[in-house]
């Protein structure tokens, strides 16, 4: 470790003795780039909230212990490695030689403060896998989990570490403003709505970024994004606009990137006795019922009529870079577009005549899910499941919608797990209720299972990765068969670049200015 | 004119009273807003925590009580999205709307007094058809349509103006302003442009509509036959008569440019303040929408004054009481 930090240092000296040799050369040549993004950050303090842009900044701006791959891998950030010590204990060992953005060294208080921080603020969850953390010492922190937890080290990415000098001095308003990481990035203006501009931070531990400065422009307009990339104003623009694909392709001197993103589109289905919006009995209750609803959706016709072809159908709850994930099974073909099967299959199940119910959908969060939500109402007409529409905005949607679900028989909402482990999604969606604090806090399906209730707490207490990948592949298999909910697809990320950057899309979709460049 | 003055100012904190008290009521029929700050895998005890931190666990008479009393000692509340003081995040982004609504005013101004004093004078001519169809088309056509292809024509395909963006600015007593700076111009023009259509449209056809009528006035025909020139009659008696209509609707549309300027500012990512309202509409950011609507007001209040203040200028027979 003391080489490597040396060289970077030697190399930080290197370049300031060429700045001052040829210092109007270097100038030129320092590579810049300008991104457009699709909404200003709402924070640049990690722990003040949660969204796109805000994320996108804090990996710029912080680092956390373990990082996070663009192909969800993880690996060592701060940390330099990390072993357990017993189930519920694990020991990190943290990089030598990092320091923040002021100068200030990276020690173990940092870490320690961080957690207790994050357990005040408005975002718990970040720490909700750590029962408690103590500084063995500067370089060393022991971490206990409540139970044995083997993907520790994979929520830990998402903890970002502040410094406890610092923030403390600073005050949580203030944060917001004046960021302080050890990232790659340090802030250089921010003018709201206009731009964020982040310069080089020299020193970093991972090696000097290559791009030197880089400024994020908000432009919430998709058509307004497509012309200032067009006339050269940004050189990257995130979320292109579906009709604006074919134009920036046939545009010389461009190029559009598109990659599947983690975000799963889930229909969950009412599976209690009786529901908010069917008269009756529930006929949701029996699985041949949700199997027929299954083999009614045509996910590849909603994919061409609906999407232009830009979304990937999903195969399982989770993608395949995830624990849980079972090679080889695939809900499209394990109940392919079959109406007459759906219908012999809702006549066996008592309801040849269907039923009527409604759905709830939003109509500004997802890529066309009010659209979505209509196709999936004709469809469902063929196996005379009436379908009657509930579409609002997002603002309302979550509160409507909350567990336990006292309106909704049938909800549409999008799903990701950029944990990489489909652990924490099967313990908030598909654990029974209100059995156990922090499982089942999501079950829009009210769906119970014992079998599958059992193979997440046995994932929940291993602290191996393999045997939890293995538990929940059970539980992935189990699930599949049940049907809780139905898979529809993945939405597409899609990126405009102009000709000469250099850009890999993350899984997470966190640009990621570090991993770019410029030829 | 001090009980004038007084009367006024009773008048404008009623309003804000008012609107605040409309806002929080509506408000309380849209989303929760902790919904779209906590992660949606949250917990039932992490909403809780959340719900405390915002202070929105007491019940909302409390919760306005709490927002009136902080009020009276000048503090405006804390946005719930953005965790910082809900005015603040106004203040800054107000002179870039301000700004971009003054050269949007101006221009419309320039262009639609002199055309509809021409329109109103000569009804039937040829060039006055021109500009009342002209102006049919500012009114009717949507802000939104106009500036994508303002910027499709001279951004994309001429590229003649940037696309978007504010560009450099200057600091001028403080504040930062584009139009101290060529490349502030060049940036503000399409936006302003888009901005001033509708109500260029609509000075000019109120311009000619007051100049048609005071032009069948006896006093023009005397003050022509005294012998005073065409362009004197038009401008120093006809306009000054024809005006009052025309302050009346100028005041009302700068109040309303400033605002809700947020299509133009969406369409030109100009950082202004009415995306602000938009965004925190989406997000139930109640905080920011109850200032924001609670400054509209007290603007428009403060306009609608000068505007009567104007009258008494334009003419000495109105008086304030």
């Amino acid at each position: 470790m003391k080489s490597l930090s040396h060289t970077v240092w030697r190399m930080g000296a290197l370049g300031a003795t060429l700045v001052v040799a040829t210092a109007g050369a270097t100038l030129a040549q320092d590579k810049a780039l300008t991104i457009g993004l699709t909404a200003d950050p709402s924070h640049l303090y990690p722990l003040a909230g949660e969204e796109l842009s805000s994320n996108i900044m804090y990996y710029h701006l912080y680092d956390p212990l373990v990082s996070r791959s663009p192909e969800l891998e993880f690996g060592p950030g701060l940390a330099e490695s990390w072993e357990t010590v017993d189930p519920t204990t694990w020991r990190f060992k943290l990089r030598e030689g990092v320091t923040f953005h002021n100068g200030n060294a990276f020690t173990a208080s940092d870490v320690v403060f961080t957690v207790e921080k994050a357990r005040a603020s408005i975002r718990p969850d970040l720490v909700a896998s750590i029962a408690s953390v103590t500084a063995i010492d500067d370089l060393t922190v022991e971490i206990k989990t409540p139970t044995p937890y083997a993907v520790l080290p994979n929520d830990l990415a998402e903890l970002l570490i502040l410094d406890e000098e610092y923030t403390t001095a600073t005050g949580d308003e203030q944060m917001d403003l004046k960021p302080m990481g050890t990232g790659p990035y340090k802030l250089e203006e921010w003018i709201k709505e206009e731009r964020l501009v982040l310069s080089a931070f020299d020193d970093y531990w991972g090696g000097a970024p290559k791009i030197k400065t880089v400024t994020f422009r908000p432009i919430t307009n998709p058509a307004t994004r497509t012309a200032a990339l067009l006339t050269g104003e940004v050189d990257v623009v995130q979320d292109l606009a579906v009709r604006d694909v074919d134009r920036v392709r046939n545009e010389e001197g461009f190029e559009v990137i598109t990659r599947p993103s983690l975000l799963n589109v889930v229909l969950a289905m009412d599976t209690r006795p009786e529901s908010p919006t069917i008269e009756g009995p529930n006929p949701m209750v029996d699985q041949r019922v949700r199997e027929a609803i299954a083999r009614a959706i045509d996910v590849d016709a909603i994919n061409k009529i609906v999407m232009n072809g830009l979304a990937t159908p999903s195969t399982q709850y989770v993608p395949a870079s995830h624990l849980g994930y079972v090679d080889g099974m695939d809900f499209r073909q394990m109940y392919p577009v079959d109406i007459d099967k759906a219908k012999a299959l809702m006549a066996e199940a008592g309801f040849p005549d269907g039923f009527t119910m409604t759905l709830d959908a939003t109509n500004n969060r997802y890529v066309n899910d009010a659209q979505i939500a209509q196709a999936l109402a004709s469809m469902l007409a063929k196996i005379n499941v009436t379908l009657n529409l509930n579409i609002m905005p997002k603002s309302n949607f979550w509160g409507y919608i909350r567990v336990p679900s006292d309106n909704s028989s049938f909800i549409m909402s999008g799903w990701d797990v950029p944990s990489g482990d489909a652990g924490s999604m099967y313990a908030a969606l598909f654990y029974s209720r209100d059995k156990k604090e922090g499982y089942g806090q999501v079950n829009r399906s009210s769906y119970s299972n014992p079998e599958v209730d059992a193979l997440v707490d046995k994932a929940d207490a291993t602290p191996d990765v393999a045997e939890r990948d293995a538990i929940l592949q059970e539980a992935t298999k189990l699930l599949m068969a049940d049907i809780p909910m139905i898979p529809v697809h993945y939405e597409q990320d899609i990126y405009g670049v102009r000709d000469g950057v250099k850009l890999t899309p993350r899984t997470d979709k966190f640009l990621s200015a570090f991993e770019m460049d410029i030829e | 004119m001090l009980g004038y003055l007084l009367k006024r100012l009773f008048q404008m904190l009623l309003v804000l009273w008012v609107v605040s008290l409309v806002v929080f009521l509506m408000m309380s029929f849209t989303g929760d807003p902790v919904f779209m700050i906590v992660p949606i895998d949250a917990t039932d005890s992490e909403i809780e925590q959340a719900r405390r931190i915002l202070g929105l666990d007491k019940s909302l008479p409390v919760q306005y009580w709490i927002f009136i009393s902080s009020l009276l000692q000048g503090d405006f509340g804390q946005s719930y999205v953005f965790r910082q003081p809900a005015m603040a995040l106004i203040l800054e982004r107000m002179p870039a709307t301000i700004e971009m609504v003054v050269v949007a005013m101006v221009l419309a101004v320039v262009v639609a007094i002199p055309l509809g004093v021409y329109a109103g004078a000569n009804p039937n001519g040829r060039l006055s058809r021109m500009i009342m169809a002209g102006s049919l088309l500012g009114i009717s056509l949507p802000g939104f349509w106009v500036g994508m292809v303002l910027i499709y024509l001279f951004a994309v395909h001429w590229g003649i103006f940037p696309s978007s963006g504010r560009g450099d600015t200057a600091e001028v007593f403080g504040l930062r302003i584009s139009l101290a700076t060529w490349d502030g111009w060049h940036h503000i023009a399409l936006p302003a442009i888009t901005l001033s259509l509708g109500t260029m449209a609509i000075l000019l056809r109120m311009t000619r509509a007051g100049m048609m009528e005071v032009a069948r006035q006896d006093y023009m025909k005397f003050a022509r036959a005294k012998g005073a020139t065409r362009h004197d009659v038009l401008y120093k008696h006809g306009l000054k008569n024809a005006l009052i209509p025309v302050v009346t609707i100028f005041g009302l549309q700068l109040g309303d440019l400033i605002a809700f300027a947020t299509i133009t500012e969406t369409i030109f990512s100009w950082p202004g303040m009415g995306k602000l309202l938009i965004d925190s509409i989406y997000r139930a950011d109640r905080p920011v929408i109850v200032v924001y609507l609670m400054l509209v007001a007290l603007i428009f209040v403060v306009i609608n004054f000068l505007v009567d203040i104007i009258y008494t200028l334009i003419d000495p027979r109105i008086t304030l009481k």
